[in-house]
Parts: C-alpha cells; structure tokens; sequence
C-alpha cells in the first residue's frame, strides 16, 4: 500500500507543516459517559476526511468540539500549527471554522437573509442592522449556489429542503470557511440537490478547503472523500484513504470496531511528500 | 395565480396587522352604534388612549418575553411593588420625585437581575421564577408601606398619568403630529434608496405610498380627536395625554430595537431555535438577561404611569395586570410557542381589549358579563391565530 511508511498505530506521524486541523487526543465526557475518548484526527488543505460510525459513536461531539458547540475536556486542537482555544461558536468562527449542522441550524421564523447572517450581523456606521447590504450580499450567495432562489424575505420554514440547505451551506460560503464541517449534509434532500451539493464539494476542496465529512450514505463517503475515520464507542477504529478500503471493510469497522487486514491507516494526505 | 393577489401577497405587508386594525375599527364602529355616538367621541377615545396605556406599555416588552418562549407572571405584582416604593419615597420620606424614581428603578431592576438571572444563568423555567415572584412581590407591595395607600401631590408628576392636567395642549399634539408624518415620510424615502442602491427589490411606489399615507393619516385623526376634547370650564382642549406619549414612545424604541438591532435579532432567533442560535453563536444567556433588564426599565415606567394615574400608590396596584398584559399580547399575534409576535400587534391587541371592555362599560355590561366576554374574545383570538397561520402554511 502506499502508505505503509506512515506511523504505526496509536502514534500517528503528521506533516504538522501543511496540516490545517490537528485533534490531539481529545477527550469529552457527559456526566460519566465517555462521548469522545483519546481521539486524534487531523484534516489537509483541499481535503474531505468522512468521520463515519454509527448513531452515539462520538463523531457529532468531536465535530462539535471543533466547531466550539461543546468545550473539550482535554486534548489539544491545532489549526495550522499553532495550538488554539475554541471555547465557544465565535472563537471556531475567527478560525474560520464553520459548520452545516444536520439540523441545519436555522432560525424557522426568520427569513434567509437573517438566517445567512445570524449572529454575525452587518452594521451600519450607528452600531443597527444593516439590513439592505445584507439582503444585496445575500442574494449574491445564494445565486451561486441556487440560480431559482429568489423568494429569500420569506421565513425559512416555508421553503423547500434544497433550499434551506442552501442557507446553512451559504454561511460557510459567505464567512470564507477555511475549514469546513458537514453533518449528514445530503440526508435531506433530492437526488438534484445531492448533485449540487457534491458539485460544491469538489468546488470547496480546489479552493483549498479542509472538509469533514459526517454521513451515513456510503455512496457519498466514497464519491467524495479522501479518507475515512471510523469512531467506535467514542474511540477512534482507525484512519485510511478511502481508495485502499473496500464499503465491506468500513461497514465492518462501523459495525465491528475491527481494522480491516493487511491494510496501512492513513493519517496523511494521500500523496503527500514524506 | 390572480395577479393582484400576487402583487398583494409580494408586497411587504403584514396582513394580520391590516385584518386587526379592521377588527378594531370594526369593534368601534359597533360600540359607537350601540352607544348612540358616545363610544367614538373625543372624551370617550381619550380616557380610552389613557386607560389602555399602562397594559400597553408593559405589552411591548411582554411580546419580546413570549418570543423568546418564555412568560413573566410577576409584571403586575413588580409594578405594585415599585410604584408604592415610589409613592412612599415621594410621600413618606418626602425625596423628590427624580429621586424616587430613581430609587424605583434601581429596585425594579434587582427585581428583574435575580429573576432573570434565575431563569437565563440556571435555567430555571421563567413560569415557575415569575409565578413565585408574583406572589413575593405582591407581599413586598404591601410590606413597604405596611398596606397604607400612599398619596402622590407633585403637580408635574401627576401630568404623567394623564387626567385633567396630563394633555400636552394643541400645539404641541399637531407639532407631534407632524414631526411623526415627516418622520414616516423621510425614512421611507431612505428605505427605497438604500434598497435601490444595493439592488434590492422594492415596493412599487403606490404600495409603499399607501403604507406610508395610512400610518400619517391615523396619527392626524388620532391627535385631532385628541385636540376636540376640552374638558369643561379649561381654557383649552387637552391635546395628546401623556401616558399615551410615553407609550407610542416606548412602542417606537422597542419596534426599532426588534427591526433594527442585534439585539431584537437575536430575541427572534432564539425564540424560532434556541438550538440554532446556540450553535451560530449568539449569547443566548446575556441575551435573556438583557431582556429582564429591559423588562425592569418598561415595568418602573409602566409603574411611575400607574401611579400618577391612580394619585397614589397601593399595595393592589397592578393586581392581575399581568393577565391583561399577556391577554393583549396574544389578542395581538404574539405566539406563546414563541417566535413570532410583533410590537404594533401589542398596540392593536391592548386597544381591542380596553375598546371592548370600555365598550361594554358604556353600555352598562355587568362586570360579570364582561368577564365572561373578554376571556372568550382572547380565545377567539387565539383561535384565529391557529387558523391565520394554517392558512399561510406558517405552522409553528
């Protein structure tokens, strides 16, 4: 295999140079329960790492950490070498972290335009919102994502899945995310706007953005990522390119906690110089 | 689809506002039938505008509290506790009346910091926080002043509550008047601009002219039925009362903190999804204790408003206001699922329920029947609101 040269297990050797996001053995735990337990995980410029394992397996709560949802209880992250706090959404945001959540995360009652922008408003020179720079700014986004999406003053819960998935996917567009988390960004929508999804995806990753990946949809994993992480019971089963995994042998490290034979974990970049 | 629908339906307009101000004319045209012509004249719709001002201060805020899912029982209960904290200042320790109010708010807002924090920083159910505080502080009320009625005397602070000296004059309504046309004018003249420079989508012109003529000439008719009513034996009319000043105040300063601030944002937000706005970032406990904060500010005025009103202060003031503030908040749109609600649907909503019952009182309705008859119009209300967004497929 190709990268055999790579680390052995549990001490896994990074190019921190280039890396965008290091997990170091993260942990988290709610009341007794060990959600996320010595994880590490790292993310390459222009790279999608899909985190895979069943419902409760931790990959939510690690992603969740990264994105500053939940404080981690030790373990370090380090974004582009240098070690930092993300202790709350806002310190994930000027990172340039930014997450679509399953739930998408959007405020029903409000329009897109209030959506695209929540919690980071655009204000005039007298501290109010500045509200026509961001409808203007808004429907700029949504175009490049949507051509058909027009009706954008309207509150999101009266429009269709696509479409609110374009509002949450524009957040990360709009705020220039450098790295990029998507939980299960495909589970609601039509074979169409999968499509659109996947297209952008590819878009993101020639910009050179880091993606994770969370999904239960095996055909996506495959079409779209470069590598796969399998957790387990908060634990982490084990990280390969996804070309040198078969869907039998992932299934069986979802289902399993088992590492497939003969086949070298891939803590790197596929195609990295050593 | 039928083309004028469509343009109506674009249009920026919010029809359950355009339905309730009907409901209101048509509640007033009903009365003043029935009333003989009694219910539309000016004495009738000024006591009305004063009457209705104290519930309505307090249903601006209380729009903002139930958007955000939660409810605040212990209003009517604060507001006796600071006003006869006022009163007492003023008449038993002889402060002037700045000093009292001062001490008043600075009370109110403990108040509010301790319930707020409660609910926001513990996560304590604001039902159950402001249930106790209703009963606490209604025993406070009484505790300041040992349950003695505390008079009030200052000729300028008795104006605020409205009554004989409480209008503003003539002059002084129609200058209002004015200022509020060119101010409703010039800010949606910088509405199309600034939408036209960023390329945004506009109203036609006839559309965003109606939505401007209507508001003007509501606010002329309003201060010229105010201007026709001279009370016997004064030289001149009384012109617009004060406690509907501060009230059209206080509903402009909360509707621009609900439209244009962060602030009035993130209320929104965290009413529609608390989940979401969690995870994007908003400060969702400053927030809520922002908002008791606010509370406290609306209640000590809704209290200095009250008291004037009364000449004194009483350990039952406020008794069960907070019932008719939550009644007018939902009698005007204010969903307690929390999200939606507006602060002009509280204006409209504390009006239909004192024109009702100040209807009724001009015919001589037994209190009993007008018990009976409020609570169903709140129903009914409610009724309408299930069915109104049924209907525009806005299901909460």
């Amino acid at each position: 295999m190709s990268n055999s040269m790579n680390g052995s297990e549990g001490q896994l050797v990074v190019d921190a140079g280039r890396c965008l996001v290091e997990m170091r053995n993260i942990r988290k735990s709610f009341g007794g329960v060990h959600a996320v337990d010595d994880v590490s995980l790292n993310l390459y410029p222009g790279e999608v790492v899909a985190v895979l394992g069943h419902n409760g397996a931790g990959k939510s709560t690690l992603m969740k950490m990264l994105a500053g949802a939940y404080p981690i209880d030790s373990g370090d992250i380090v974004i582009s070498g240098e070690k930092v706090n993300v202790r709350k959404p806002a310190d994930a945001q000027a990172l340039g972290i930014e997450s679509i959540y399953q739930t998408l995360a959007l405020a029903d009652n409000l329009d897109s335009v209030a959506n695209l922008f929540l919690g980071r408003e655009l204000l005039t020179a007298w501290r109010t919102l500045d509200d026509h720079r961001m409808d203007s700014e808004a429907r700029k986004v949504f175009l490049r994502l949507n051509k058909n999406f027009t009706n954008v003053r309207i509150p999101v819960r009266r429009l269709s899945g696509g479409q609110r998935q374009v509002v949450a996917i524009s957040r990360a567009i709009y705020f220039n995310a450098r790295i990029l988390i998507m939980d299960e960004p495909t589970a609601a929508l039509g074979p169409e706007e999968t499509a659109m999804v996947g297209k952008l995806i590819q878009q993101l990753k020639q910009e050179g953005v880091g993606i994770f990946l969370i999904s239960h949809d095996m055909h996506d994993v495959f079409a779209l990522s470069d590598r796969v992480a399998v957790m387990k019971n908060g634990k982490m089963v084990g990280t390969y390119n996804t070309r040198d995994v078969t869907e039998d042998e992932v299934l069986g490290m979802i289902i399993g906690g088992k590492r497939p034979d003969g086949k070298a974990q891939a803590p790197r970049q596929p195609g990295a110089p050593s | 689809m039928n083309p004028v629908i469509e343009t109506l339906k674009r249009a920026q307009v919010d029809w359950r506002m355009v339905l309730m101000s009907a409901v209101l004319v048509l509640v007033a045209v009903v009365f003043n039938i029935l009333s003989e012509g009694i219910f539309l004249s000016p004495e009738n719709l000024y006591n009305i505008a004063q009457q209705t001002a104290v519930v309505g201060i307090l249903a601006t805020v209380m729009v903002l509290v139930i958007v955000t899912r939660n409810i605040d029982l212990s209003v009517g209960s604060v507001m006796g506790f600071v006003g006869v904290l006022i009163a007492y200042l003023m008449y038993s320790e002889s402060w002037s009346w700045p000093a009292a109010c001062a001490a008043g708010l600075a009370a109110c807002v403990v108040v509010y910091i301790y319930q707020g924090a409660l609910v926001s920083f513990l996560g304590v159910p604001a039902f159950v926080v402001t249930l106790g505080g209703l009963m606490s502080f209604r025993g406070a009320a009484y505790i300041i002043a040992d349950g003695k009625t505390q008079p009030i005397s200052d000729p300028f602070f008795l104006k605020l509550g409205g009554g004989y000296n409480g209008g503003i004059g003539t002059t002084a309504s129609w200058a209002i008047g004015a200022f509020i046309c060119v101010a409703l004018l010039v800010s949606m003249i910088n509405a199309r601009r600034s939408k036209k420079a960023y390329g945004v989508p506009t109203n036609s012109l006839l559309v965003d002219g109606i939505l401007v003529v209507i508001p003007m000439v509501i606010v002329m008719v309003f201060v010229a039925a105010m201007n026709a009513y001279q009370i016997l034996n004064k030289p001149e009319p009384q012109g617009i009362p004060i406690p509907v000043l501060i009230w059209g105040a206080v509903a402009v300063f909360m509707s621009f903190l609900v439209h244009r601030t962060r602030f009035g944002r993130y209320i929104f937000a965290m009413g529609g999804n608390p989940d979401a706005a969690a995870l994007v970032g908003i400060p969702v406990r400053r927030v809520t204790l922002l908002l008791f904060l606010l509370l406290a500010v609306l209640t000590t005025i809704a209290a200095i408003v009250a008291i004037s009103r009364l000449n004194a202060g009483t350990n039952s003031l406020g008794n069960s206001a907070e019932l008719l503030v939550i009644a007018a908040t939902v009698i005007g749109g204010t969903a307690l699922s929390g999200g939606s609600g507006t602060i002009v649907g509280s204006v409209l909503g504390a009006l239909i329920m004192q024109s009702i019952d100040s209807g009724m009182l001009l015919l001589d309705v037994s209190i009993g029947t007008r018990y009976v008859i409020i609570g169903q119009v709140l129903i009914a209300a409610v009724v309408f609101d299930v069915a109104y967004r049924r209907w525009t497929g806005d299901t909460a």
